[in-house]
């Protein structure tokens, strides 16, 4: 038998730069490391049963729109109509669910961005407005930063977002998020 | 003595600090608050470029962003720009400028003798002088022009600055920090509105900071300043200073400028030189002020003929008398602040003109100077040369006589700012009275305040933005208070006048727009040769045409038309401006975004480990593949290609197939709806098998290609061309969104969920047989176009597919993304025992040639199932997307032009893509044109160059002998036509 995989994360310093903390950092970036991602699409004909099942296995009552709801470690966060991206961070079996589900685990990779200038830091990639009385904890939104598709939410107040950037385009990112945080005093860090 | 024009005291300018600056090499100092133009003055320097055209000596017209004159290149090296106006760039500490438009010398210009020859320079010049003979004007006429007529040089080297673009949402838009902006504001910003104020100013306060006026309990400079600091306490209000907003554009967006460093020699670490923002408003103030105009007289570009306003803001602001010595010629009341003012700095008076005779204010200034007033005069004529020396002024009664001065100021009334008003198209309206445009239907959400909207007294303007800022707040759901306007000094509201337009005397040019060198007698000529529409003029005379666009000259040309036209200006009409209001670098508006970031770069799971093992890369799409995998010893990359291909054809070699789209089709009417988008079948496919089909547009056209495999009754595998993949995406969720939302089908793009390894070759068998962990992959076990799931590497979830792009046995294997760095690894190690290689992009596509595989050169978006050789797969017994418009009978012609191979029949000549085919004994014209070649390799299996190509008649002309002509190469090769598989023609080895 072989012998066993490693795992690695999309990133590697000489294409993700780890930015070297300059005083105090405005902007902190994180790999969020270990999740469990599923896109989960409900059944035509079967969205209540899809509803139930996911109030049954993890508290949770199904967003409609671009919202997330979370119960512990488990959230569900709106992508489309019917659509959902499911996120866990443990590990977590979505395929269960009466639904069409794919495992994204590996297909999209998140990143942590928070600090008193992480807004200001995300408006030059993103149009969306991210001010507190238009977006806060729950919400989310599919969009793009700059020339790639990101899925984004808020997860605390002061703020912290996560953004969901495919795994092959997550190296791009994190270089143009960098680029915008190096001025505004930036902390970086992640698993490659 | 250094400065010595700078006034004892006043200004807002740190007088503390010295700034040294070089302007033509030269040394001078000023100090922090100076603009260049300002501590040119202080320093006695009033010849600061040459004109455009003529090569006229020029001053300092203006003391903002309209500058027509003071145009200089600043800075050196990759970071010399050229055309900055010396009347916004701020002074630093280090700053280096030069005169531009000169040979040799700033003062000794010989190119001033276009002078002399000015009657060839009239307007239109262009069109009547470089006639003939025609073949001239590239090589010789533009140059010559472009040479003699350039304004300053642009950096040879790149630009070495970082740029940032920026999107930031508010309620109220503010342009502009002047009194009305100010006040606006404040009015939304106290409301609790989000707000962005926006000024192209380093300092807010707009008039404020240049005239002498009481406001409050203080100055106005001191208003200026408590109204900025209670701005920035206010948590939702965003101040922009040095940011020009520069248009208009739908929705409420506006474009604004930053200059974030450019008041600094160099940026600071990581900080952008500019920032581009792009600002989404709910509403919008526009409160961007006015702008002088100057009366046309006989060289009224003499350097020290300066518009009045200006002088002001030079005396109060800058604390620079800019003459010692002044004529006040103006036709309204505002200029007799200029003349108080000047008498205030000790400056004498040595007459004022007031040419329309009726400004009581402008009479009583000049009487409490003392100085002699002509009541309805002229002033007709400058004289000087490099610098005023007098001028020659006519009372009414046409008399006239010469006065000594070293300044001329000038009003002839105030212009409102409205250009980013009309930047949607609303059409400006001639104010009869006030002798102005105003906005006549501004942009939805916007309203204008202030001199802008012809408000010009200071109590109008701070209670119209206070009462539009608090409108604005309401609208977007604040409660807002009524702005409580600070008290002011009574003013006159005669700042407007109208004309004379022209000038008394025909001796000296006189300028209308000075930028483009274009005079009162050039939009005569254009009069006279019937250009009278206000558009005619300005590109006959290329009026309002220069980097300013115009914005002292366009109202003086326009009325200047309407006079000699005999019509109103209104009849005369206007031109709208579109963006930029002011000039914007390339750079600001790519932002971040240029050289390799200009767009993402994808990353294979096998990246880094190709880098590590030397891998040339090629770019496909936002791809980075790698093309081959050379080793020592290998001369290029074809010897290192025909390696692989042979280890694969005769041992076996792995390929990273990652960047092939990959979705997930999943629910009770997947298989339907498959069949509804592929030209054969799906639904009927069974489980653990998989399957090539080939999607068309609705036009009938090959779209692409790829296999589904069924892992379920309800749930496929989908792949596409990496070329193809987004698109093909698009096209599914558009047929499942919108041709059939009643089928159960979902969509998911998974293709960074899995990396997918090819693993070819007559031992590819063996090396997934030691990688799995424990799964029959026998032929048995996992036939040919089979699939399953398996483990490896102890346990990881893996789909193991039988599918062969090369031709040879072969399998794929799809591990989850995170694990594609060390499946790599583990497949090498364990090929390493049947001598397994890694193989690249360039390998693979010699392969599939081989094989007579259509990759994206034949799936080009002409070619049909038919044409590809591909019609028997077309299903008759259901209907699927393009079947019909495929039907039609042009696109099944067997005449058309059909995918075949080609040998050469010089087995050592060398294929071309690109080639046409002609027959043999036709000469090679279109009419003969039979074809094209898409894909060449050379081909180790055969020991000679193949390719695939479009034949008319193709699959019918095997074995004829035809030309492959490629023009652009001189390529002319005899090539066989033959059966598009050069290998296995059986396919006998796939299935192992």
């Amino acid at each position: 038998m072989a012998e066993p995989l490693v795992a690695r994360s999309a990133f590697r310093p000489h294409v993700a730069p780890l930015a070297s903390p300059t005083g105090v950092a405005g902007v902190t970036l994180r790999e969020a490391e270990g999740l469990t991602l599923a896109s989960v699409a409900a059944f035509r004909g079967r969205e209540a049963e899809l509803a139930d099942a996911v109030r049954a296995a993890y508290g949770i009552e199904l967003p409609a729109g671009p919202k997330r709801v979370a119960s512990g470690d488990v959230a569900f966060v709106g992508a489309g109509p019917g659509k959902w991206l499911a996120v866990s961070s443990g590990a977590t079996d979505f395929a269960g669910l009466p639904a069409a589900v794919a495992d994204q685990s590996d297909g999209r990779t998140v990143v942590r961005v928070s600090g008193p200038r992480a807004r200001e830091t995300l408006a030059t990639l993103t149009a969306i407005d991210l001010h507190p009385r238009a977006f806060g904890v729950g919400d989310a939104a599919l969009t793009h930063a700059a020339s790639i598709s990101i899925h984004l939410w808020q997860v605390v107040d002061a703020p912290t977002y996560e953004i969901a950037v495919f795994r092959t385009f997550a190296a791009t990112f994190w270089r143009w998020m960098v680029e915008a945080a190096q001025s505004r005093g930036v902390e970086a860090r992640h698993g490659g | 003595m250094s400065q010595p024009n700078r006034l004892a005291s006043g200004g807002l300018i740190d007088r503390a600090t010295p700034l040294a600056f070089t302007f033509d090499g030269r040394g001078y100092t000023g100090h922090p608050g100076d603009t260049l133009a300002s501590a040119l003055l202080a320093n006695g320097v009033t010849l600061v470029g040459r004109s455009f055209k003529y090569h006229r000596p020029r001053g300092i017209l203006t003391a903002g962003s309209e500058e027509p004159n003071a145009l200089v290149e600043l800075r050196t090296g990759a970071r010399r720009e050229p055309n900055v106006k010396a009347t916004v760039a701020e002074l630093y500490d280090g700053l280096e400028a030069r005169s531009q438009n000169r040979f040799p010398s700033l003062s000794f210009d010989l190119l001033a003798v276009n002078q002399l020859a000015s009657p060839v320079f009239v307007a239109g010049f262009y069109y009547k002088t470089f006639m003939w003979p025609a073949k001239l004007w590239e090589k010789l006429y533009e140059p010559l022009i472009r040479r003699a007529a350039g304004l300053g040089r642009a950096a040879e080297a790149a630009d070495p600055d970082a740029y940032e673009k920026t999107t930031a949402h508010c309620d109220v838009l503010v342009i502009g920090g002047g009194p009305a902006g100010l006040s606006a504001a404040l009015a939304a910003g106290r409301a609790g509105a989000r707000v962005i104020l926006a000024d192209d100013d380093s300092v807010l306060g707009g008039r404020l900071l240049s005239d002498r006026l009481a406001v409050g309990e203080g100055s106005a400079a001191q208003w200026a300043a408590s109204a900025a600091a209670e701005l920035a306490s206010l948590p939702d209000v965003t101040v922009l200073t040095r940011a020009s907003v520069v248009g208009a554009y739908d929705g409420g967006v506006y474009g604004a400028l930053e200059r974030v460093s450019d008041h600094r020699a160099t940026p600071l670490p990581h900080q952008p030189r500019q920032r581009f923002w792009r600002i989404v408003a709910k509403r919008c103030v526009l409160a961007a002020g006015a702008l002088e105009r100057p009366i046309p007289f006989g060289n009224n570009d003499t350097p020290g003929v300066m518009l009045a306003g200006a002088v002001r803001s030079y005396l109060n602001r800058f604390g620079v008398a800019p003459g010692k010595r002044a004529v006040v010629y103006a036709n309204n009341d505002d200029a007799a602040k200029t003349v108080l003012d000047l008498t205030a700095a000790g400056c004498e008076i040595a007459a004022v003109v007031d040419a329309s005779g009726d400004a009581p204010a402008l009479a009583a200034a000049a009487r409490s100077a003392g100085a002699p007033l002509i009541f309805g005069g002229a002033v007709v004529r400058a004289y000087g040369g490099q610098s005023v020396k007098g001028c020659a002024i006519a009372d009414s009664r046409g008399r006239s006589f010469n006065v000594a001065c070293d300044l001329v100021a000038v009003s002839g009334g105030w212009n409102p700012s409205i250009q980013i008003a009309t930047h949607l198209g609303g059409r400006p309206v001639w104010d009869s009275p006030r002798s102005a445009f105003l906005p006549g239907s501004p942009p939805p959400g916007m309203d204008v305040a202030g001199a802008a909207s012809g408000a010009f007294e200071l109590a109008e303007a701070f209670a119209e933005g206070g009462r539009l800022g608090t409108e604005a707040a309401q609208e977007c759901g604040y409660t807002a208070a009524p702005f409580d306007a600070p008290q002011t000094e009574p003013e006159t509201d005669a700042v407007h006048g109208h004309g004379p337009w022209k000038p008394k005397t025909s001796r000296g040019k006189a300028f209308v727009d000075f930028q483009n060198d274009v005079t009162v007698k050039d939009v005569e000529l254009a009069a006279r040769e019937g250009f009278k529409s206000v558009e005619h003029l300005k590109r006959y005379t290329t009026l309002g045409m220069a980097t300013d666009q115009g914005k002292t000259a366009n109202v003086v040309g326009l009325a200047l038309m309407a006079e000699i036209t005999g019509r109103s200006i209104p009849d005369t009409g206007t031109t709208l401006t579109r963006p930029p209001f002011t000039p914007v670098a390339i750079g600001a508006l790519g932002g971040a975004h240029r050289h390799k970031e200009f767009r993402p770069t994808r990353l294979p799971p096998s990246h880094f480990w190709a880098e590590e093992q030397g891998a040339a890369f090629v770019e496909t799409g936002l791809w980075m593949r790698a093309a081959y995998f050379p080793r020592a010893g290998e001369a290029d990359w074809l010897e290192t290609t025909i390696r692989e291909v042979n280890t694969v054809r005769t041992a076996v070699g792995v390929y990273d197939a990652s960047t092939l789209g990959k979705i997930d089709v999943q629910g009770a009417d997947a298989g339907v709806f498959l069949d509804r988008v592929y030209i054969n079948g799906f639904s009927t496919m069974p489980v653990g098998k998989a399957r090539y089909g080939v999607m068309l547009r609705e036009d009938g056209f090959a779209m692409d290609d790829g296999t589904v495999a069924r892992l379920s009754p309800t749930h496929y595998y989908v792949t596409t061309s990496t070329a193809h993949a987004a698109q093909a995406m698009r096209h599914l969720e558009y047929c499942r969104q919108w041709l059939w939302p009643e089928l159960d089908v979902h969509l998911a793009s998974i293709t960074d969920q899995w990396a997918k390894y090819a693993i070819a070759g007559p031992r590819s068998r063996d090396v997934v047989t030691a990688l799995v962990d424990d799964a029959d992959v026998s032929d048995a076990g996992l036939p040919y176009l089979g699939v399953k799931e398996v483990t490896v590497g102890g346990g990881v979830k893996a789909r193991l597919f039988r599918l062969s792009f090369s031709g040879e046995m072969a399998y794929e294997l799809a591990v989850p993304a995170r694990y594609g760095d060390a499946t790599i690894r583990a497949i090498i190690a364990a090929g390493e025992p049947f001598g397994i290689c890694p193989y690249g992009a360039e390998a693979l596509a010699v392969m599939r040639i081989e094989k007579g595989h259509a990759a994206a050169a034949e799936l080009n978006g002409t070619t049909t199932a038919f044409d590809l050789g591909l019609g028997g797969m077309m299903s008759k017994k259901k209907d699927y997307v393009g079947r019909v418009m495929a039907e039609r009978g042009a696109l099944t012609d067997p005449a058309r032009p059909r995918l075949v191979g080609f040998k050469p029949v010089d087995r050592s000549a060398r294929l071309r893509g690109g080639a046409h085919f002609i027959p043999r004994e036709a000469t090679p014209t279109a009419d003969n044109d039979q074809g094209y070649m898409t894909s060449v390799a050379y081909s180790p299996s055969n020991g000679c160059w193949v390719g695939l190509g479009f034949l008319a008649n193709g699959p019918e002309r095997i074995g004829e002998i035809v030309r492959a002509v490629d023009p652009v190469r001189d390529g002319d090769v005899e090539v066989e036509v033959v059966a598009p598989v050069f290998v296995d023609p059986e396919g006998v080895r796939v299935r192992g």
